[in-house]
């Protein structure tokens, strides 16, 4: 039977090396336990304490002497000798449509489609790939050109669709990918992969691995926000669940801290009347010692984290209101991200919620927009999901570009996947649907670090196959830590006996092409 | 007449002296005087001509090398042989071993320049070169019979002018595969700097020409059409070269890229025969095509600053950051600093010559003036200022200004008033300067404008925003 770990007349102590736990945390573990509990627990026994003081000594001199060279500063992780090198981007805003766009209908032009229309595509080009079931019944796959037409914009001449007006006003400063592709061809999958590096649960997301690696620029708010919009019920919408924050083997202070889409950013930020910040703050100091007691018994590195939380927590009850307060914001605020941003919620509310937080030091925020797995009804949702974003994004860029902070902050446009060249279900002349499509898919970036103005990649005709310049998921995150100073390659975490990375164990190449 | 008898005189008591057997003299002054004759006879003209020619010639390269070690040997064996005799009867061997090989390899090669149609200035000297180090092996040959007998200063002269003849020939040689800058290309910048670099002559440097046609020219084409080698007649590395053709004409028609033989063959399919970049070079990115096709569109001029249609936003270069210094001995007292003030010095990365962030955001409403000049004392350690929405005020620039390695500096959203923005002129690598949110004038930054490195000026929000407020204001 398991004891209370503040039990004291427990007969046999809690052994944290006996425990059915991964070797890692054990490790992880002994690293932070002091000398104290080294000995406590080795004093059981005559022969380990006999060792303990050969090896104890020497252990923490070495530690001692670690400790001198590589000072920890108050905001943390200096000991990890990150950035590798001197980093373009100091932060990164990642806007995720979750649900996967349609790559033909906004960024990736096909002139020769509409030539084609309800023809099948040519089982060459389809090749082996699998089809989802949503689609594998289907008699034939009828190629859906895009209802809407395309122009050449800027000075680069790129094609943009006429659903993103604004974006195409930005073409000559975005790095535009034409040639992501992944491995998964279903939601929760694809979106683990690209936020993680891997299919199954349980990896540190990017975020994560930003927060564990960089650490805080600013110790009174979280180093890794997520931001989720709310929910338009006409769209389609797949779930995003915090395992895509989550911070997996890493100590759980990585996590990404979710802001609420509506109503208060974040439930009880508020004292309860009665309780003043003192009060707060020795009911803390209380809670703290005992979580210190826990942890000079237990050495369980996730009570470290559970303090630090709570006073990150206590830090957010000054900063949060101050960063969701938009009275100050100049009217060309608004002029610039429209009426939705007023809304708490919207994509362009949380687009401005995302450039606050970068002029305050948040080294990264992930906002989620839903709604982009359009199965059916493309001509009918599609505009909806662009009026909803387009302009967001430009005002975002735009914003971060006229106070000086594009400079050093990275904007990542991506989905987990694309869509299909041909219909799902019926393809009329006024509509069809496009199902999930692993093969490619358009990203943009744009920012710190990346060549603006440059279209990457390319596919084939019917935007099925990538035919140049591929950019694997993997290569694509690696390329993301590159412009934040990291070398995907060596920001590693040792578990479950493997150095793992964001970018996994197969070999991830960032893409020189994409850097500036 | 007198002074060839005289000349004729003295090589016949030189041939007695060093006893040369005739046979053997004779003999190498009919092949010098074939290796000479063989330009005038089959003359490189520029055209192709039969395939087997160049189908035996490829082994050049393949067989190059080996005279090329022998040689570089044989002065080791002559040396060393001083020591140890038995070297130096190698050396003969290895000498007669070298003529041997040298001799087929030139043939090689010039079979290879003539069947390709090879021409051009490196090429011809490539071959002169050659055909003079295996003269000099020759010379080496039947000087050094003589020289093992009684010494003398003959064969060691011949012997060092086979190796700068070898030196000229093998340089010549590289430059013809590789380029001309095939030596300094990589060459750490240091070095680099000992050699003058040519830079497009009489070219306007800022032209669309000069900085997307004719960089993707000199990466990819001149090894073969440039000054070194000329195939088919075409020069690629300047703009009148380009227009002028080869020898089958015109490769640019302006205004008409279908029409234009270049664009033409670095489009084919790859495999085609004709296709260029030829012989499995690295082919034109389909962007460089879409330059050119634009650039030859629009009327392919030497002065064109843009081309309509065409894509490149020009990263303008930040100078290459200076390293600092090491900040090492400092560090306890920077942590110390930071517990007291709150304010930390961040390192920009793992190298600490990379420098230190002064970063203030968790304290910034209490940061002023007084809290800033406490790190006057790591001023020159301090490559970026991050002061946004802090309480310093216009006497910071003072302490800024020992900032010697500054390079970025935040100043938004404070209430610095602009009056002594001029004292960051003495600033020469400060690149970034952001006084978005403060009451700076057009009159106050006017001074800034003077400052080369600076490329970033953010000026939002303040009553010096230029009229189109979503451009980056680049002085």
């Amino acid at each position: 039977m398991k004891q209370h770990p503040l039990c004291t007349d427990c007969e046999p102590e809690l052994d944290i090396t006996g425990l059915p736990i991964p070797f890692g945390l054990k490790r992880e573990w002994s690293a932070v336990e002091t000398r104290r509990q080294f000995l406590g627990r080795s004093g059981k026994v005559l022969g380990w304490a006999a060792l303990a003081s050969l090896l104890g000594e020497a252990a923490l001199r070495g530690r001692a002497s670690n400790d001198a060279k590589n000072p920890v500063t108050p905001q943390g992780r200096n000991n990890l000798g990150l950035p590798h090198f001197a980093p373009k981007a100091k932060r990164a805003i990642y806007l995720f449509m979750s649900g996967g766009p349609p790559q033909i209908d906004l960024l990736d032009y096909k002139p020769n489609l509409a030539s084609q229309y309800n023809k099948d595509i040519p089982d060459s080009v389809r090749g082996n790939q699998q089809l989802t079931g949503m689609t594998a019944g289907q008699s034939r796959f009828p190629i859906a050109p895009s209802h809407w037409g395309f122009k050449q914009y800027g000075k680069t001449g790129t094609w943009v669709s006429d659903l993103l007006p604004y974006t195409a006003k930005m073409v000559d400063d975005l790095t535009i990918v034409k040639s992501t592709n992944t491995d998964a061809i279903n939601h929760e999958p694809a979106i683990m992969f690209i936020n993680t590096g891997n299919m199954n649960p349980g990896k540190p997301c990017l975020g994560s691995w930003l927060a564990y690696g960089l650490g805080s620029m600013n110790d009174n708010l979280p180093t890794f926000i997520v931001l989720q919009t709310k929910t338009n019920p006409k769209e389609n919408n797949q779930p995003v669940s915090s395992r895509l924050w989550s911070s997996g083997f890493l100590s759980s202070e990585y996590a990404g801290v979710g802001l609420r889409s509506g109503g208060a950013p974040v439930v009880y930020l508020e004292d309860p009347d009665g309780i003043n910040r003192d009060v707060r703050r020795k009911m803390l100091d209380a809670l703290e010692e005992i979580n210190r007691q826990t942890l000079a018994e237990v050495g369980d590195p996730e009570t470290n984290a559970r303090i630090a939380q709570y006073e990150m927590a206590f830090r957010m009850q000054a900063s949060v209101p101050e960063l969701t307060d938009l009275s100050k914001e100049p009217q060309s605020t608004w002029d610039l991200y429209g009426p939705d941003a007023k809304q708490p919620g919207t994509f362009a509310y949380n687009c401005l919620l995302a450039r606050r937080m970068a002029e305050r030091g948040v080294r990264f925020v992930q906002v989620y927009k839903r709604g982009w797995d359009v199965h059916g009804d493309v001509v009918g949702v599609l505009p909806v999901l662009c009026q909803e974003t387009d302009r967001a994004c430009y005002a975002l860029v735009t914003d971060l570009k006229r106070r000086g902070l594009l400079d050093d902050t990275l904007v990542v446009w991506a989905g987990e996947f694309g869509r299909t060249v041909y219909s799902q279900g019926g393809l009329s002349a006024e509509n069809y649907g496009r199902d999930h499509h692993p093969r490619c898919f358009t990203t943009w970036m744009v920012g710190g670090g990346v060549r603006s103005g440059i279209t990457y990649g390319e596919t084939d005709d019917y935007s099925y196959n990538v035919v140049k310049d591929p950019v694997h998921v993997r290569n694509f995150n690696a390329t993301i830590l590159a412009c934040l100073g990291i070398d995907h390659n060596r920001l590693t975490y040792d578990f479950q006996g493997l150095d793992q990375r964001l970018t996994g164990p197969q070999p991830a190449y960032v893409i020189k092409g994409l850097l500036a | 007449m007198i002074a060839a008898e005289r000349v004729a005189g003295a090589a016949r008591t030189f041939l007695q002296r060093t006893r040369i057997p005739r046979s053997e003299w004779i003999s190498v002054l009919c092949a010098s005087i074939l290796l000479v004759a063989l330009p005038f006879a089959f003359h490189l003209d520029g055209h192709a001509h039969a395939d087997w020619l160049q189908f035996i010639g490829r082994l050049h390269p393949a067989l190059l090398h080996l005279p090329i070690g022998l040689i570089v040997l044989l002065p080791v064996l002559e040396i060393a042989g001083a020591k140890q005799a038995a070297l130096r009867e190698a050396a003969g061997f290895v000498l007669r071993a070298a003529l041997a090989l040298a001799l087929p390899t030139f043939v090689l090669g010039y079979m290879l320049a003539y069947g390709a149609g090879d021409t051009g200035a490196i090429v011809t000297r490539h071959m002169w070169g050659a055909v003079a180090l295996c003269i000099c092996l020759m010379l080496c040959l039947l000087a050094r019979p003589a020289w093992e007998r009684e010494r003398g200063f003959a064969y060691p002269a011949l012997l060092s002018a086979t190796l700068v003849a070898l030196l000229w020939t093998g340089h010549q040689g590289g430059t013809i595969t590789h380029g001309s800058d095939y030596l300094t290309r990589f060459m750490p910048p240091p070095l680099r700097g000992l050699f003058p670099s040519s830079g497009p002559e009489g070219a306007n440097l800022d032209s669309f020409y000069t900085r997307h046609i004719d960089s993707v020219f000199e990466a990819k084409c001149v090894a073969c059409h440039g000054g070194g080698t000329e195939k088919a007649g075409l020069r690629l590395d300047t703009y009148n070269n380009l227009m002028h053709g080869g020898k089958d004409g015109a490769v640019v028609v302006p205004g008409k890229p279908e029409a234009s033989m270049l664009l033409l063959r670095v489009t084919l399919s790859p495999g085609d025969t004709h296709f260029m970049p030829a012989e499995g070079r690295t082919p034109l990115t389909s962007d460089e095509i879409s330059s050119i096709r634009a650039w030859i569109r629009s009327g392919a001029t030497a002065t064109a600053k843009s081309v309509p249609g065409v894509s490149v936003t020009e990263e303008r270069a930040d100078p290459a950051p200076q390293p600092v210094g090491d900040y090492s001995q400092f560090m306890p007292e920077i942590l110390h600093m930071q517990q007291a003030q709150g304010a930390k010095l961040v390192p920009v990365s793992a190298k600490a010559s990379d420098g230190l962030i002064l970063r203030t955001v968790d304290i910034a409403p209490s940061f002023g003036d007084a809290q800033l000049a406490e790190f006057k004392k790591f001023g020159p350690y301090i490559v970026e200022a991050e002061l946004g929405r802090t309480a310093v005020t216009d006497a910071c620039f003072d302490t800024l200004r020992t900032f010697t390695h500054l390079r970025t500096l935040h100043l938004e959203g404070t209430s610095v008033t602009g009056r002594d923005l001029a004292k960051l002129s003495s600033l020469a690598q400060l690149s970034y300067l952001n006084l978005s949110g403060t009451k700076v004038s057009a009159q106050s930054v006017a001074p800034l404008r003077s400052m080369p490195a600076l490329h970033h000026l953010y000026l939002f929000n303040t009553p010096a925003e230029p009229e189109d407020t979503n451009a980056r204001s680049t002085p």
